[in-house]
């Protein structure tokens, strides 16, 4: 088993780890040849809230060389946390000139290694103090590789065809909102037709908040149509809804930080999916996955 | 106001209350600045409306809100006309329908967008330092046309106090929340339309209205006051904000002045440590107290009466729920009466230039005094 990569955009995996970290401590990457798959599929998570993302290799890592006798697939479970204090200093220490050991990074090599019988992700940062002396900051983040038939065993929520397809408003403007509507309700609506409508409402014994846009952009108009060919057109102004926990739509909030375009899929009463991506839509570096499940409330 | 049995025959009664402001940041300022307990009774009448919130049986909280906040505000009373004959009845006091709502709910509906000012107090003046600005949002391209509209209007407002040149930039660079506000009577729920923009979104809130049980009254009689003062808002924030936490009684120990009247600016001349002060606040705690004394200084204390010496104590608590209306404001007026009631009174500068007669807003406190302490 050996894995090699330089890190080449490190702030933008460093923003990705910084939405998973938020959602769940513990995560799965599994690197393939082409892409990284980051997963936090944890029961226990607020809501239900489970995240399945693709990150094409190419777009944050550099001489990548990947082996394995699981037809080159290593997965690993390791500390979100711990890859995040990583990353930052990785990444932080290339902006912020405030620090006086701040140094600029130059290289940051990531590999797996065994340390005293422990699996660990090595990363080797290599660079040059502001007074032209070089420095080399190595951090182990330990891991435990796990065996390709748990792997096997990990399999993404299947979903009905959504009802909806939808671009959010940008996430820092709906941040605000929910941030209001959280302590107010545990529950959180979320409405949108197939002409540009989107509805977030909470409705508690002391107060109703709906909050529409119009003229949000549908997507995926065409293949929902083609679907089902004898199905009757659907009326473009129809609704539809599902209720949410509110504090997993707040957690999936956080990758604000990385998003630039976000769809947001619905199936009436059933879930959500939300596909947050990174990078340009057109060219689209890689996208997290959010699932959140419908909420069944007594009324 | 509980006869509504013939409502529902009249078909399309107008709303009570139907308000629309184009900036919610001073409204919101205002409720915010009575915003300690969640539960708040609310009067609307002709000229505005009032809002009473109280704690503990012990503190009554007050914000008068003036029609003229608004752009549009239009009251129809929900009592049918009466007949002439009733003219004994006042009919300001009359002719106004109350209900309790959830406060907090309504002040986070209003900053739904985050931009109602959460933290920092809209009209901050008076505090010269501009310590409480708020930060200029990035990409906000109605800079220059915000900044010209409101300077111009304040610059009208000539009566207006010194406010420091900072005020003037962090509240007229954003972008503000527009409001329209609807109550159709009692038992409705009070609905409140909130945009930020033409594109952007737009919320809708209904909160609940609840019928308004009667709170405590504490009239203040002006013929019993035994001590007013009326000063700048931040001499007292100061003094407030310098407060131990673990302090939890505060005294407010006033003397007659001097019987010569002296030159405002001078000071009456050797004041040896053992006479007794003008206005003294004493805080008390566990580990130890603080005792603050104001000048006799026409700057400091613009008014000064007292009739008698006066020593009354206040839970610490109790004032520190008024600091926020404090914050926000740029005049006090502090009011003792002889049983030891606390009356203040703190005046709301208003972005909009005062049209003539117009009152501006403000809010009340009053607070019963400690039983143990009296003179």
């Amino acid at each position: 088993m050996r894995f090699r990569a330089s890190i080449e955009n490190v702030n933008t995996f460093f923003r990705i780890i910084q939405a998973i970290e938020k959602l769940q401590k513990k995560c799965i990457i599994k690197f393939s040849e082409e892409v990284m798959c980051i997963i936090c599929n944890s029961e226990a998570n607020e809501g239900g809230i489970q995240v399945w993302s693709q990150i094409k290799v190419d777009s944050l890592f550099t001489s990548y060389r990947i082996q394995s006798n699981a037809s080159n697939v290593i997965t690993m479970a390791l500390s979100s946390e711990a890859l995040l204090a990583t990353l930052k200093s990785a990444s932080t220490s290339s902006k912020s000139a405030s620090a006086a050991s701040s140094y600029e990074a130059e290289e940051i090599v990531m590999k797996l290694a065994k340390k005293n019988n422990q699996a660990v992700l090595s990363f080797e940062i290599s660079g040059m103090t502001r007074q032209g002396r070089k420095v080399r900051v190595a951090h182990d983040v330990k891991i435990d590789v796990m065996k390709p038939a748990d792997v096997e065993n990990l399999k993404e929520p299947m979903c009905p065809e959504p009802d909806v397809h939808i671009i959010l408003p940008p996430l820092q403007k709906l941040r605000p909102i929910v941030e209001r509507l959280r302590p107010m309700s545990d529950f959180l609506g979320v409405r949108a037709n197939n002409n540009g409508t989107l509805q977030l409402s909470i409705r508690t014994d002391s107060v109703t908040v709906d909050t529409e846009w119009k003229h949000c952009k549908n997507t995926n108009k065409a293949s929902t149509g083609s679907q089902d060919p004898d199905q009757e057109p659907r009326d473009p102004d129809e609704l539809f809804s599902v209720l949410v926990s509110t504090r997993s739509f707040w957690k999936f909030l956080n990758s604000h930080v990385v998003s630039t375009t976000t769809i947001a899929c619905i199936c009436q009463n059933h879930c959500m999916i939300l596909y947050v991506y990174v990078g340009d839509l057109a060219d689209a570096g890689g996208v997290l996955t959010f699932y959140i499940p419908s909420q069944l409330v007594d009324e | 106001m509980s006869q509504n049995e013939d409502a529902p025959e009249e078909v399309q009664l107008p709303p009570v209350l139907k308000a629309s402001v184009h900036d919610v940041r001073y409204f919101a300022t205002l409720l915010r600045g009575v915003n300690f307990v969640n539960r708040a009774t609310v009067t609307i009448t002709k000229t505005g409306f009032v809002v009473v919130v109280e704690e503990a049986r012990t503190l009554l909280g007050t914000a008068y809100i003036f029609a003229n906040i608004f752009d549009e505000y239009t009251y129809n009373s929900e009592t049918p006309p009466v007949p002439q004959d009733s003219q004994t009845l006042d009919p300001e006091e009359e002719d106004n329908a109350a209900f309790e709502i959830p406060l907090n709910t309504l002040i986070e509906c209003l900053n739904i967008f985050g931009t109602a000012g959460s933290s920092a107090p809209s009209a901050g003046s008076g505090n010269v330092t501009g310590k409480y600005k708020k930060w200029k949002k990035g990409g906000d391209d109605s800079d220059q046309e915000g900044d010209d509209d409101t300077g111009s209007r304040r610059q009208s407002n000539g009566t207006g106090s010194t406010r420091g040149i900072d005020s003037y930039f962090g509240n007229a660079s954003d972008k503000g929340t527009g409001m329209r506000m609807t109550y159709a009577g009692s038992g409705y729920p009070l609905t409140l339309l909130i945009a930020e923009d033409a594109a952007g979104p737009t919320t809708t809130c209904e909160i609940t209205t609840y019928e308004a049980e009667p709170h405590l009254e504490l009239p203040f009689d002006p013929s019993r006051m035994v001590l007013k003062i009326i000063l700048k808002s931040s001499w007292l924030r100061d003094a407030l904000s310098e407060l131990d936490p673990s302090c939890d009684k505060l005294t407010f120990i006033g003397n007659p002045p001097p019987a010569v009247p002296v030159n405002g600016r001078q000071r009456p001349q050797p004041r040896a440590a053992n006479r007794s002060p003008m206005l003294r606040i004493q805080a008390a705690g566990t580990f130890g107290s603080t005792e603050m004394d104001y000048p006799n200084d026409r700057d400091v204390l613009e008014t000064f009466e007292c009739t008698r010496p006066v020593s009354f104590s206040y839970r610490v608590g109790h004032i520190s729920r008024t600091l926020r209306a404090l914050q926000s404001s740029t005049k006090t007026s502090l009011r003792i009466d002889d049983d030891g009631l606390m009356s203040l009174q703190f005046l709301m500068p208003s972005p909009k230039a005062k049209t003539d007669g117009a009152m501006e807003a403000f809010i009340e406190f009053r607070c019963l005094s400690l039983d143990d302490e009296l003179v």
